[in-house]
């Protein structure tokens, strides 16, 4: 089973010094926190707000590079959780054949955004993914840790 | 039109008073004189990295446009700097996907990271040579020191 979730909010994580980019389901009722670096961090914002910076960022030469060739995102999906890495997939479609190419998941979700791509998440990822922690982690955030990047 | 000069990417600096870095390029048929790009952090890293040989457990931005383009047949076939203007420098990458070739704006830290990947050679314009920093590399050398990577 597979759920499709959307890039609900970004926050930093000051414990780790490093982003969390949280994904939820239409209904609200899952959620899939995925730690990631500051650059990657960057690039799912810029697209979260719609940014387009003078020169094209990674991502943004990413999805030239793609269109370049005429091949589409057609989706990504969170595959697997695997000692805190998650692992992730981009399917890709170009003339009549369908790619498929690992990927680290902040990579996969900065693409999504800006090519416009569901991203679907393995429910084995949403079980795997430690309700334990995860409560804990949430009991000790406070509103304004969402910032203005939460929607 | 005058002929592009080729180019030797011969390493990255940091320029640690602003968390930046400098990719230092080299004529391929006179190496002693370079051409400085100032470049982020975290491209500066994918272009040592590559330098270095370095692999990651997980494919980084520019591995992963390297893996799309294998996957889809896309070959990349050089990199240019083409202009440069206040300062920043403008390059185009050039790909050959099913027998038509395609340029896509870029970066050249993006460009550069990608072209050191695909084995792709990295030329400048005439024009975009006579007008390049990095004339005074000794200068830089004795001011800053590049430090090895830290993985």
């Amino acid at each position: 089973m597979i759920s499709q979730m959307y890039v609900k909010g970004l926050m930093f994580d000051p414990y780790n010094n490093a982003y969390i980019v949280i994904l939820r389901d239409e209904t609200q009722s899952e959620m899939l926190p995925i730690w990631i670096g500051k650059p990657e961090a960057s690039a799912i914002s810029l697209a979260m707000e719609h940014i387009s910076p003078p020169r094209p960022m990674t991502h943004d030469f990413m999805k030239a590079y793609l269109d370049a060739a005429n091949a589409k995102v057609i989706s990504v999906v969170i595959t697997d959780l695997n000692e805190n890495t998650y692992f992730a997939k981009i399917h890709l479609m170009h003339g009549d054949s369908e790619y498929t190419v690992d990927s680290r998941p902040s990579d996969a979700i900065a693409l999504a955004l800006r090519t416009e791509a569901p991203i679907f998440v393995n429910e084995s990822v949403i079980k795997k993914q430690g309700s334990e922690e995860l409560a804990q982690w949430l009991e000790n955030l406070k509103p304004d840790d969402f910032g203005k990047l939460d929607s | 039109m005058e002929s592009l000069i080729e180019l030797k990417v011969d390493r990255v600096l940091d320029d640690s008073a602003t968390d930046t870095r400098i990719v230092v390029l080299s004529r391929s048929d006179e190496p002693t004189e370079y051409l400085m790009i100032w470049i982020g952090a975290s491209e500066g890293e994918a272009i040592r990295r590559a330098l270095d040989g370095l692999l990651t457990p997980r494919p980084m931005s520019h591995d992963l446009i390297k893996n799309m383009g294998e996957h889809l047949g896309i070959k990349t076939t050089r990199v240019v700097l083409t202009d440069v203007k206040h300062n920043t420098y403008f390059a185009t990458v050039h790909l050959e996907a099913k027998g038509v070739t395609r340029t896509i704006d870029a970066r050249p830290s993006d460009a550069i990271a990608l072209a050191l990947r695909c084995q792709a050679p990295v030329y400048a314009t005439p024009d975009v040579w006579k007008r390049r920093s990095g004339q005074n590399l000794e200068a830089w050398l004795n001011k800053i020191e590049s430090k090895p990577l830290e993985t």
